[in-house]
């Protein structure tokens, strides 16, 4: 099943692992939102699918 | 209905939904019922096609350990009492939380295997026929069918008069019992229905042997069955048994093939195959739930059936089955017998993959489930 559609793991690793980089430094790819939290900036480059990270079937 | 069904197939297939045809089956049985036009029915096809996909677990998740949560959850409130079958007179099945652990240790010699057999379309109301069947299946032996029966002690001999009802009774042919009177008894006189016998050496002790001997010798039957009890059921008549020979009875005549069942997961597997016997696990083991008032999920209990037959064999779950036959030499050292697998690794030179769950816990990393079992890496552009 080629379902395009992420598990609720795979977006928390998702989401963890973006977080992780942002917290170190790394550039954001989206507009900040009001918070500051890198996992609320996560969240958010998850839903405008900017995340350049990549599931490992 | 016919029609519906192709209509709902159609839809079914235009929204590109994966359904089990159980399901085609009713969402036309719904249409039929509410006379459903187009855009309704493909509404409903829609609905049922999200609430079908939420219901999926998603991969990653646990559902090993759900599933032994579930079925060992309402374990623990069974009664250890075995009673006697409701319903059926006499016959007597193991029940409860004993059934249920023969069910998961696949134990070949389960204490009581009985059989329910069924009649195909044209026998199952009459009675005369399945009564036949019954007694033929049934064990009887000289003593059932006796009127008189003596030990002559002055003569040195073992008189038997059979009682000619009692055979019409129970539908048995008189020249058959008597061949087998025959064949066993090689030097017995026969008189019409009177049966004499003269022991071998002419002694009391010999004798009192013989007697015994004629009194228990097999006239009709199935091998391994015993009693058999007759009922009615709704509109048919069923036979059930004490004891079980699938195979045997299988090939009786009249006999519905479909329904007719045992208990016996083991024999069910040799007769039918694997997925009959995954079926009869899964059936055995949610009517011994049922029985108790205890609802669990099927598809909890699927898992547990399929666990156990995926290779091909009923395996236990357990030292000797599953747990046992793990790949990781940490994973079956955890469980029973640590030292023993710990050494016959080390001597075999075993390699550990660590791809399971216990042997990463062991060596104290992230599991594989869940958020654990993804990997990520870098898009590369």
């Amino acid at each position: 099943m080629a379902s395009s559609k992420l598990t609720r793991f795979e977006k928390a690793r998702i989401i963890g692992a973006r977080a992780l980089q942002l917290s170190m430094g790394a550039t954001p790819l989206v507009d900040i939102p009001k918070s500051l939290d890198p996992i609320d900036i996560a969240t958010l480059e998850l839903k405008k699918k900017v995340i350049p990270l990549d599931i490992r079937k | 209905m016919q029609e519906t069904i192709e209509k709902v197939t159609k839809v079914v297939k235009k929204k590109r939904a994966k359904f089990p045809e159980s399901y085609i089956h009713d969402i036309a049985l719904a249409a039929e019922r509410h006379d459903l036009d187009d855009d309704e029915l493909d509404e409903l096809v829609r609905r049922v096609k999200r609430a079908y996909e939420r219901a999926k677990v998603e991969k990653g998740e646990a559902v090993g350990t759900v599933a032994a949560q579930s079925v060992g959850e309402p374990g623990t409130q069974m009664t250890m009492r075995t009673f006697h079958y409701a319903g059926v007179a006499e016959l007597n099945v193991t029940l409860g939380l004993p059934r249920l652990i023969e069910i998961v240790d696949a134990r070949k010699k389960i204490s009581t295997p009985t059989m329910a057999i069924y009649f195909e379309d044209e026998f199952k109301n009459d009675e005369e026929f399945v009564r036949t069947i019954a007694n033929k299946i049934g064990k009887s032996n000289v003593n059932d069918i006796l009127q008189d029966f003596h030990v002559n002690f002055a003569e040195m001999n073992v008189v038997a008069e059979l009682d000619e009802t009692k055979i019409k009774d129970k539908r048995l042919d008189f020249t058959d019992i008597i061949n087998r009177v025959e064949k066993t008894f090689k030097k017995a006189q026969i008189d019409n229905n009177i049966l004499s016998f003269v022991p071998s050496k002419s002694n009391i002790r010999e004798l009192r042997l013989l007697a015994d001997k004629v009194r228990d010798l097999q006239i009709s039957g199935v091998k391994n069955i015993g009693k058999v009890v007759i009922r009615k059921e709704e509109d048919e008549w069923v036979i059930h048994t004490e004891g079980s020979n699938l195979g045997a009875v299988l090939k009786m005549e009249g006999v519905d093939k479909v329904r007719t069942t045992t208990n016996d997961i083991h024999e069910v597997e040799k007769v039918l195959g694997i997925e009959a016997a995954r079926n009869a696990i899964i059936h055995e083991a949610q009517r011994t739930m049922d029985e108790q008032g205890l609802t669990v999920d099927v598809r909890h209990i699927m898992l547990v059936a399929d666990m156990m037959t995926a290779d091909g064999s009923v395996k236990s779950i357990g030292r000797h089955g599953i747990s046992g036959e793990k790949a990781s030499v940490l994973a079956r050292a955890s469980f029973e017998e640590t030292g023993k697998h710990l050494l016959r690794a080390s001597i075999r030179g075993e390699i550990d993959h660590l791809t399971g769950i216990i042997e990463n816990i062991i060596i104290g990393q992230p599991i594989p489930l869940g958020t654990g079992s993804v990997g990520v890496v870098m898009k590369h552009k």
